[in-house]
């Protein structure tokens, strides 16, 4: 009797796959989106509230360091949309790799100080990271949260100091607030974004006054030769349009 | 990637500093790796071999693990050990003053750490391999233990030293995943030639292709060096 229901069972189910295989669903397409790091949790939400809407559509998504996406894709990866957290990259694609279209501005940021919720070295300023002995960690060069993090020195006038103090050099921005979640780091410079919810409890933020800060500009865009260009660019709308809200939740500044 | 490398510019591109700097920095990392590792591992494959203890199984697989380990994994380890918050690093930094992570020390013992197996592995098998009469005859003629050590056994296993040294000196110069994850990534400290190249490749892949034949130049080099020497 036992054998007979296991058997009915498995029937079941092996005509239960039979049907939704056979079923006239919805067409299957996917996207691939490169992303700055520091979308990585606004742009989860984004993709999706966009599968959501448009069933069958999957988003695979690539997040690093924006110079490390462009390059990416001038080697020839297949990105149907990039979205960098610095014009200078997305230029680097218009100009020397394949091109793009439908490109926009979509969010800004601001970059604010993260030391451990501790704070071991006492930091409360801009100034205190020309301060000796402190374990800085920023960005590297190219990355735009790395370049932006220089230009922030340079504007308080702290740069030679600060930079004697840089002991890591992280490969994205995400990498920084790592190396400051886990107290190995004195002090980092992220995008405001970047203290999550996931990180609020071991990383304390401190602002940056507005006449030293940098103010980013994301650009998005669909990468030409993308085999899905209008759903890209149905995409890339999305983002410009009801992902706006959802920025602004994660803290994103509008373009 | 030969097709790729920029050729014509390829002296000012390894002559920069970046590149210098890293090759120096990753040649004594790899040199110090190395050394730790005979040195360490020496005894613990001695104990292997010669010794009878229980959970020698258990030892000889913990050695083996950083080998099969995935390195940014070996990495995440030691930032659990050795981080400022880490189990053995929060006292070294509340005693001491001390912090391992972001340090030239922390590429060492990343290095180390991933290229130790690899010695062990080889020094277990020259002592495997080697007839222990030889040596119980130097002892029984008189020479003290260190003696015999010096003079016999070190010698007769000359070649699987040299494999040793060799073996975890290239692992170490290669080392990538846990060095980026533990040691950071700094100029003059902790970036190494991978690391450099890993950096470069973000914004100018010609030069990451150029590095990258230098660091192909020399594995081709170790290759060749071995091939004369013990893989006849």
């Amino acid at each position: 009797m036992r054998r007979i229901a296991f058997v009915a069972a498995l029937a079941m189910v092996l005509a239960a796959c039979g049907v939704s295989g056979n079923a006239e669903g919805p067409s299957e397409a996917g996207l691939t989106v490169s992303g700055a790091a520091s979308l990585t949790d606004a742009f989860g939400d984004i993709g999706a509230a966009f599968e959501g809407e448009n069933p069958g559509v999957t988003l695979t998504f690539n997040f690093g360091p924006s110079d490390g996406l462009a390059t990416q894709i001038n080697e020839g990866a297949p990105v149907d949309v990039f979205a960098s957290a610095s014009p200078t990259w997305m230029d680097a694609v218009q100009d020397e790799g394949p091109g793009v279209s439908g490109r926009a501005d979509f969010a800004k940021n601001r970059l604010a100080i993260i030391v451990p919720s501790d704070n071991p070295a006492g930091i409360e300023g801009i100034d205190d990271l020309a301060e000796d002995d402190i374990a800085l960690v920023i960005a590297a060069e190219g990355v735009p949260a790395g370049d932006y993090a220089r230009e922030i020195f340079a504007n308080a006038g702290i740069a030679d100091a600060a930079m004697a103090n840089v002991v890591s050099n992280a490969e994205d921005v995400r990498t920084v607030v790592t190396a400051v979640a886990s107290g190995d780091a004195d002090a980092g410079i992220v995008y405001v974004t970047d203290v999550t919810s996931d990180v609020a409890d071991p990383v304390r933020s401190i602002e940056i006054p507005d006449e030293i800060n940098v103010i980013a500009t994301y650009p998005i865009a669909v990468v030409s030769g993308s085999e899905e260009a209008d759903l890209a660019q149905r995409f890339v709308d999305y983002v410009l349009g009801p992902g706006q809200e959802v920025l602004a939740e994660h803290g994103f500044l509008p373009a | 990637m030969i097709v790729r490398t920029p050729w014509s510019r390829i002296g000012e591109l390894l002559t920069s500093e970046t590149v210098t700097t890293a090759l120096r920095l990753s040649l004594v990392v790899a040199t110090a790796a190395a050394a730790i590792s005979f040195v360490t591992g020496f005894p613990l494959a001695w104990m292997l071999v010669r010794g009878s203890f229980r959970g020698k199984t258990i030892i000889r697989a913990a050695v083996v693990l950083p080998l099969v380990m995935p390195p940014v994994v070996a990495g995440v380890g030691l930032m659990a050990a050795f981080g400022r918050r880490g189990i053995a690093g929060s006292w070294l930094y509340e005693w001491f003053g001390w912090q391992i992570t972001f340090t030239t020390g922390a590429a060492v013992l990343a290095a180390t750490f991933v290229s130790f197996p690899l010695a062990v592995l080889a020094l277990e098998a020259g002592l495997r391999g080697l007839d222990e009469r030889l040596e119980d005859a130097a002892s029984t003629l008189g020479a003290s233990r260190w003696y015999v050590l010096r003079r016999v056994t070190l010698p007769l296993m000359a070649p699987q030293i040299a494999a040793a040294l060799v073996l975890s000196w290239a692992r170490a110069l290669g080392e990538f995943g846990a060095t980026i994850t533990f040691a950071g990534n700094l100029q003059g400290r902790t970036q190494t030639l991978p690391l450099a190249v890993f950096e470069r490749l973000q914004t100018d892949p010609e030069g990451a292709f150029a590095v990258s034949m230098l660091l192909i130049a020399i594995a081709f080099a170790v290759i060749v060096g071995l091939r004369g020497r013990f893989l006849r």
